[in-house]
């Protein structure tokens, strides 16, 4: 509450940017900081790298336009899932946050949305990820969107707390295809 | 790490130059990887020197190990303290956290495992003892606690290990390659325990009374604890076995009430340590449980190692899964290790419950379910060598049957020994392992009705229920009847289970309602189909005059079928009242869908499905089939309502009959008390569901079938906040009247 109304003072309108390569040195650090405040362990600069550097273009930037602070990002994968038969594309949303100065006014929403319009323009399939089932503002989000908890994972997280997989699914299952569709990586390797 | 000049066979190169010459070439943030990077290698990846990534990084003037002195003197109530806290590091791992970051932050455990003790003597956090010196009874007291926690936790984990859990989700076993006394006999470490409990008591007048009894209690605890674990191989009479498990309960009261006299020594427990570890890890923070949580889970702890024991008084296969079932839906879940036991129990050297084969407990379960007292499962047949003669062919068949079945039918004890996420899961593979052994299961039926030259039968008799009517006469089937009705129990346990994780989001509530609902009925057909089969044939044996065995037989069959379908009807009155109750709701604006942009209705019926698409028998109903029925749109609001109202109705009438059934009759020996608790739940469950029907009725009667939402009807309405007392698979919703002013 306290946060919207300051917001509502703000007049700027945020500038939403896909990332690139060449925006590394200028980025990284601050999506890194931005990333880390929500979590107990941080991910080594390989993670970001493994994702921004492979899927750059599946990963959004939110940024204030008057001095180019980073305020929200949202970091996602796009691959053949080779679990199913035949095998399904599928994003996946790995990280996403919002500076809390922010939060309350759509900013995310309107990253994962890029992410997904991204996704689908290039045929991804359904789009997965997984949220901490305390994250109840997560789940709202996610679900207003049209995303399903499909399951839920017992003890997910290091601090032990379970997490919910959340599926939107992009295009209608192929009949075909159902007989492995109970089975995914979540069931695989873990 | 790389630091091996050395080794035996290794030459080592300086790569540096060569590296930097190619590290040079690429861009920052270039990333050269090969196709085997994946995601998981590069979370495993450290940076050097980031605190909270590189275990060696230190904060100026940080030392990198702890500095406590585990020789200095320590006075009772610290080692009191010592302990208690140890109680709580325990606990933790137990829940699943890892040993770095609870046990092995113990400086005392630390020094008494590293370097590794090859003699008991040198089991200690004292190496080196000077032998002409009396060692501190203090220091005594604490290492035999400390011996017979690690000995504890080196059972524990070689049980857990055994069994079949989820690693890092359900418990760590990773020892970080510190050995756990591994070696040490257990009775070297009972009689440090028994020394220094002696000890213990030789001193009391010098350390009061209080002290010593306190310290006495720990001990004591340890002992038992030993005992409890070395007693459960056995698998023998429940009593016996439960005797260190109620010593353990009744002295964890005392340990608890003396926890005061302890002071807390926090020094000696330190993250520094894990850096020591066999671990790429950097210090992760103690998990600190609270005395009281600590207290609680203890408790709960011991009362489950005693309910646990009840599972070998073998009754009937139905009370055993009854047994597992409520025993495992109790909230909080049993810990992992109790869980262990109960596998453990089950399954050990595939002799179930340490008494019976495998044959037994699933020959029984067919008896009860559809063969009573059936020529199929009679044992003389086994002892026919002729292999023309129709017994032996009857022996033949029944046992390709029982390898094709075995499996699958322990499988789902199994599984009801996972944690309840892993349940669902493991359930949503099981049900297409099921759809196989049915048809596997039909083919044998074939070939035995064949050879005990069945008559087949008109079924249904009146020929006017849907199905076979006009078919013409049909066989009964047994054996894909038994397959066929375990799937359906499996696919209504994945639904139920769907509500109790809180899966669904509030306005899929009705549609899974009424799927439940469909499942319950296919059920209830089903075992009006096989009751029909039975019947006929206990008529048929009642001309040639069976035995009384035979007759028990046909009356514990009859009594389980009756029980199921009166379960079944219960189920789906529920489920079509909340059905019906949801989509009520949804009419009037009091469950609101969120847009969805990126979503249809049909797609997420796609998603939400899933487990069932691939299943033959029952078809999935279609989108457009599932929509009319949790729509109902041709049904007025008001009619969904009463329609509900007289659902709850019906199942009250069949929970007030479940409710009287005894142990027996219920299927339920051994737990008969978590399963009345269970008819009780749901007892509570209808009561608050009438309750919010009679209210939306009163409302809309008030206020007219234009009204919509929660201000105009003058209603605050919460879904799937849990509700004390009632029951985890009935998500009723609270609906309260507001004054608006």
């Amino acid at each position: 509450m306290e946060q919207s109304s300051r917001m509502e003072q703000l007049p700027r309108e945020l500038k939403y940017i896909q990332y690139e390569h060449r925006l590394e040195t200028q980025y990284l650090p601050a999506i890194r900081a931005l990333i880390s405040k929500d979590l107990s362990e941080p991910y080594s600069i390989y993670v970001y790298r493994y994702f921004l550097y492979q899927w750059g273009h599946l990963c959004y930037l939110a940024v204030d336009p008057e001095d180019s602070s980073l305020v929200g990002v949202i970091i996602c994968k796009l691959e053949a899932h080779a679990s199913h038969s035949p095998p399904t594309l599928r994003g996946y949303i790995a990280m996403l946050a919002v500076s809390s100065a922010y939060r309350g006014h759509g900013v995310a929403t309107t990253l994962v949305k890029m992410a997904i319009d991204s996704m689908k323009s290039r045929n991804a399939d359904e789009v997965v990820l997984e949220t901490e089932e305390t994250n109840v503002p997560a789940m709202r989000l996610y679900e207003r969107l049209g995303f399903l908890r499909s399951k839920k994972l017992h003890r997910y997280y290091l601090n032990g707390n379970s997490a919910y997989r959340l599926v939107l699914l992009l295009r209608p299952v192929d009949p075909d295809s159902a007989a492995d569709l109970a089975l995914d990586d979540a069931d695989i390797y873990r | 790490m790389g630091g091996s000049g050395g080794g035996e066979g290794i030459v080592a190169f300086d790569v540096t130059g060569k590296f930097r010459a190619a590290a040079g070439a690429l861009e920052l943030g270039e990333l050269v990887k090969d196709g085997y990077f994946s995601l998981f290698e590069s979370v495993g990846a450290l940076e050097i020197m980031d605190p909270k990534m590189d275990s060696g990084c230190l904060a100026p003037g940080e030392s990198l190990d702890e500095d406590y002195n585990v020789t200095r003197v320590l006075s009772p109530e610290e080692v009191i303290g010592i302990i208690d806290q140890l109680f709580c590091l325990e606990m933790a791992w137990y829940q699943g956290y890892p040993l770095s970051q609870t046990l092995l932050t113990n400086v005392y455990i630390d020094r008494m495992l590293e370097p590794e003790p090859m003699t008991l003597q040198d089991a200690d956090f004292i190496r080196e003892r000077d032998p002409k010196k009396q060692t501190d009874p203090m220091h005594v007291v604490l290492r035999a606690y400390c011996l017979g926690l690690v000995k504890c936790c080196w059972y524990i984990n070689d049980r857990i290990k055994f069994e079949h859990y989820y690693e890092e989700e359900d418990f760590v076993t990773n020892t970080y390659h510190r050995s756990l006394l591994d070696s040490f006999d257990l009775d070297e470490i009972n009689d440090e325990l028994m020394a220094a409990r002696r000890l213990v008591h030789s001193i009391r007048h010098r350390i009061s009374d209080e002290l010593a009894q306190a310290l006495g209690f720990r001990l004591e605890l340890r002992t038992a604890f030993l005992r409890a674990i070395e007693l459960s191989v056995l698998r023998s009479n429940p009593e016996s076995l439960s005797l260190p498990w109620t010593q353990m309960k009744a002295v964890w009261e005392s340990i608890y009430q003396s926890r005061v006299l302890g002071q807390a020594v926090p020094e000696a427990f330190s993250t520094k340590i894990q850096r020591r570890l066999a671990s790429t890890m950097p210090p992760r923070p103690i998990v600190k449980l609270s005395t009281e949580e600590t207290y609680k889970h203890f408790k709960k702890l011991f009362v489950d190692g005693i309910n646990v024991l009840n599972v070998l008084n073998y009754h009937d296969s139905q009370s055993l899964l009854n047994f597992v079932m409520t025993f495992q839906s109790q909230k909080p879940q049993p810990l992992v290790y109790i869980r262990t036991l109960l596998q453990s129990f089950l399954f050990k050297d595939m002799i179930i419950l340490g008494k019976l084969s495998i044959r037994h407990v699933l020959d029984d379960d067919l008896s009860l379910v559809v063969l009573p007292a059936s020529k199929l499962l009679d044992p003389a047949n086994d002892l026919v060598e002729a292999p023309h003669h129709w017994r032996y062919a009857l022996a033949h068949q029944m046992e390709l049957f029982r390898q094709r079945a075995a499996q699958s039918y322990l499988d789902i004890f199994r599984a009801f020994c996972q944690n309840r996420c892993r349940i669902r899961r493991t359930l949503c593979h099981s049900i297409q392992d099921w759809e196989t052994v049915q048809m596997d299961a039909e083919q044998i039926d074939q070939l035995l009705q064949h050879q005990i030259e069945e008559q087949p039968l008109v079924y249904p008799p009146t020929g006017d229920a849907e199905g076979s009517g006009g078919i013409g006469p049909t066989y009964s089937l047994p054996l894909s009847s038994w397959a066929y009705l375990y799937k359906l129990r499996l696919m209504e346990w994945i639904v139920q289970l769907g509500f109790e994780l809180e899966i669904y989001a509030p306005d899929e509530l009705g549609g899974m309602y009424w799927y439940l609902s469909e499942l319950a009925r296919s059920r209830a057909r089903l075992v009006d189909r096989i009751s029909f089969f039975i019947k006929h044939r206990a008529a048929v044996q009642q001309e040639t005059s069976p035995s009384s065995a035979q007759e028990v037989a046909f009356a514990k069959s009859k009594q389980y079928l009756y029980q199921t379908s009166l379960d079944a009807a219960i189920t789906w009155e529920m489920a079509d009242a909340l059905s019906n109750l949801y989509a009520a709701m949804g009419r009037l604006g009091l469950v609101v869908p969120p847009p969805r942009p990126y979503s249809t209705d049909e797609m997420r019926y796609d998603v939400r499905m899933k487990p069932f698409a691939a299943i033959g028998m029952p078809e999935l109903p279609s989108w457009e089939v599932y929509r009319a029925a949790t729509d109902r749109r041709q049904v007025e609001t008001g009619r969904l309502l009463e329609d509900a109202r007289l659902s709850l109705e019906q199942a009250s009438r069949g929970l007030e009959v479940m409710e009287r059934l005894s142990e027996k009759d219920s299927f339920s020996v051994g737990c008969f008390e978590r399963w009345v608790g269970g008819v009780k739940g749901q007892i509570v469950a209808v009561d608050r569901a009438v309750g919010v029907v009679e209210v939306l009725k009163r409302r809309l009667r008030e206020r007219g079938e234009g009204k919509k939402g929660g201000k105009e009807l003058g209603l605050k309405v919460e879904i799937g906040k849990a509700v004390e007392g009632g029951h985890e698979w009935w998500v009723v919703p609270t609906v309260e009247e507001v004054d608006e002013s």
